[in-house]
């Protein structure tokens, strides 16, 4: 920041946000909007090279050239792997390609930063991290919560403990995405498990129990308003202290042009609610360096650490973060494993609803 | 104070602090001074949810909008920036004086925008299918509807396209400058699309208008243009003291604007909420800032805000 500048960031650093420190060869596959903008992020960080771009579908690469992108470009992995010899990969292909060109790039020990959900099944998403770890190759999954600012702040602030134990926790996600039966199946992948919960709310899953650990319990009882996949659920997690943790998602709720995520953390000493805006902590006896009171930071108080913005601070930061890693770095929280404990239990969530919300075990793990 | 602002070349301006009962204050030549910004009103913002919520209920209906364009005019301003939106063609249909608009390409809803795939295409489609509303009421949308079979997604020849539909139907003498929405102008930045840049700026200055470039990275921006020795009329970006969305950093950020020799106009002022409008207009003109342009979202009383951000230019 600059000189007139000081962060009011009570907790520390953002997670992982470091560029490669040696200069890495990064290929893009899957040109929609989500490919876009890691293209143009990963261009923008330093020590990476971007040295292919593919995509299937002809249209979509002519319109990929036209923004001006000289990167070579290909019509399948194979040709860009061959040719373009990347160190990495960001794969963005539709769900229904997702895990076939994971698998590809991972047994060509080439690491792999995929969106979310890196795979349409739990078995299969299961198969692709031991694959992984078994080449020792960097496998992560696109979750941009972590790295939004005020979110990032939650983390450190929940993890530094000032709050102390949480006795509820309730969040949502609300996004206006789905108001017909059209629109759902536009939006919802081809061989999707899923809707709201499998392509909206994963990742407020995966922060929350990024936060509050793995649930040894998890019940969900959906709507479906449009068509064949939930458009609403509500979802509720069991602790294993005891303490619930409920997720409403939807993305059929007007007035959510963007996605939106809250989270209300009720805690023995005092209580934190976050939105896309900021967080809000009430304090009730100071702690560990949190002073007692209403503490409010937005989002000018906290660290913006990318250098390009290209929607939203976090695409750069877990694509650096990634990059990070497969130059020798620490591995990055987005790292596939953890993502996986939040497909162990969107997996437990439907088999809740299909059973009409009744509660399923999950094992429990660090 | 080091505003280098005013040792850059830029055509006299005019006297207009006088009006008249028949005539609107006519706005000053050059890159504009100050304008007043509806980007919060179909872009991404830093106006919390609750703020833009009040915006939105305040601005429901055209007229409303209409009242606040007028006394903009009254200040007044060089221009609003803003979409050419259906809600703002219908609010200036309720005003008889003519407001100057420096208008941001493409006119997206924050829903299509979210949905908005890699390339031009959509957002062409999106306009025209407006356009085609417009030409049924009888302005001349000819140029927007050429056929796209030459160049598709090609950012340099379909650009064209998009901005002479985008236009189309509003009073030609009122549009000023035509930007480009930061969407756009960061993913060419980030492709380095050095010949885009210089097709947009040169299609809209033939056009006698002016050309900017709206940008989330405006280091980044002024960066590359510096490199690639261009100057479009001006470029519009974030500036603010809390150091909000101001990339690559902060430093750099206010390194490039002191260095670069394109206006600046300073956007997101207030940062969310955070700075006083006159704090922060005070801090972009010290750095370097040709320009403002707050948003709606960022003033209360419009007409008396602005008039006071006029008083203390320099």
């Amino acid at each position: 920041m600059n000189a007139d500048v000081e962060t009011a960031s009570l907790a520390g650093d953002a997670p992982n946000s470091a560029a490669p420190l040696r200069s890495v060869r990064v290929g893009v596959v899957g040109l929609g909007r989500a490919g876009v903008i890691h293209a143009g992020v990963l261009a923008a960080i330093p020590n990476v090279e971007l040295v292919g771009l593919a995509d299937s579908r002809p249209a979509v690469r002519r319109e990929v050239r036209g923004i001006g992108f000289k990167a070579p470009m290909f019509d399948r992995l194979p040709a860009l792997l061959a040719k373009a010899q990347p160190e990495a990969l960001v794969i963005a292909a539709p769900l229904e390609d997702r895990a076939a060109l994971v698998r590809e790039a991972l047994e060509a020990r080439i690491p792999v930063l995929a969106e979310r959900p890196f795979a349409a099944s739990l078995a299969e998403a299961e198969a692709l991290t031991m694959l992984a770890r078994g080449n020792d190759t960097p496998f992560a999954c696109n979750h941009g919560l972590l790295y939004h600012p005020v979110f990032a702040e939650v983390r450190h602030i929940l993890s530094a403990e000032p709050l102390g134990l949480p006795r509820r926790v309730r969040a949502s996600s609300y996004r206006s995405r789905v108001f017909d039966a059209s629109r759902q199946a536009a939006v919802a992948s081809e061989g999707a498990a899923g809707g709201v919960l499998a392509h909206d709310a994963l990742d407020a899953l995966f922060f929350l129990i990024e936060c509050f650990g793995m649930p040894r319990e998890a019940r969900a009882t959906v709507l479906r308003l449009f068509g064949t996949l939930e458009d609403e659920a509500h979802v509720m997690m069991t602790l294993p202290s005891g303490t619930e943790v409920g997720l409403d998602a939807s993305w059929s709720v007007p007035g959510y042009a963007s996605p939106a995520t809250v989270i209300e953390c009720e805690c023995e000493n005092g209580r934190l609610l976050a939105s896309d805006d900021a967080v809000e902590l009430d304090v009730v006896e100071e702690r560990l360096g949190f002073r007692a009171g209403h503490t409010r930071l937005g989002l000018a108080d906290l660290p913006q650490r990318a250098r390009f913005d290209l929607n939203g601070e976090a695409a750069y930061l877990m694509d650096s973060g990634f990059l990070a890693w497969v130059a020798g770095g620490e591995p990055a929280p987005h790292r596939a494993e953890r993502s996986l404990r939040a497909q162990r239990v969107l997996e437990a969530l439907y088999t809740s609803a299909k059973q009409g919300g009744a509660p399923v075990a999950l094992p429990v793990t660090p | 104070m080091t505003t280098r602002s005013k040792s850059k070349a830029a055509p006299a301006s005019k006297s207009s602090t006088t009006t008249t009962a028949t005539a609107p204050p006519t706005p000053r030549d050059g890159p504009p001074r100050l304008l007043l910004s509806l980007r919060s009103l179909h872009g991404p913002t830093l106006a919390t949810r609750d703020r833009m919520l009040e915006i939105i209920t305040r601005y429901r209906e055209p007229e409303s909008l209409a009242v606040t364009l007028a006394k903009a005019v009254t200040v007044p301003v060089d221009g609003v920036l803003t979409c050419a939106t259906p809600m703002l063609r219908a609010a200036l249909a309720e005003l008889e004086t003519s407001v100057p608009l420096v208008v941001v390409v493409p006119a997206l809803s924050d829903y299509e925008r979210q949905e908005l795939g890699p390339g031009l295409e959509t957002a062409i489609a999106t306009s025209r299918s407006r356009t085609r509303g417009t030409a049924r009421m009888g302005v001349d949308g000819t140029d927007a509807l050429r056929p796209a079979w030459l160049g598709p997604g090609d950012f340099v020849r379909r650009m064209p396209v998009l901005m002479a539909s985008e236009i189309a139907g509003l009073e030609r003498r009122s549009v000023r400058g035509i930007v480009l929405d930061a969407w756009f102008t960061d993913l060419a930045l980030a492709a380095g699309n050095q010949k885009f840049f210089e097709s947009f700026a040169r299609h809209v200055q033939g056009g006698g208008m002016q050309a900017g470039f709206e940008t989330r990275n405006l280091g980044t921006l002024l960066a590359r243009l510096r490199e690639w020795s261009l100057r479009p009329d001006f470029v519009v970006g974030p500036l603010n003291p809390s150091g909000l969305l101001m990339k690559p950093s902060p430093e750099e950020l206010l390194a490039e604007v002191k260095r670069s020799e394109i206006p600046v106009i300073a956007r997101d002022l207030c940062a969310g909420g955070v700075d006083s409008l006159d704090a922060a207009a005070a801090y972009a003109r010290q750095r370097g800032a040709w320009g403002l342009a707050p948003d709606l979202s960022e003033v209360d009383d419009a007409a008396a805000e602005l008039r006071e951000l006029l008083k203390t230019e320099v």
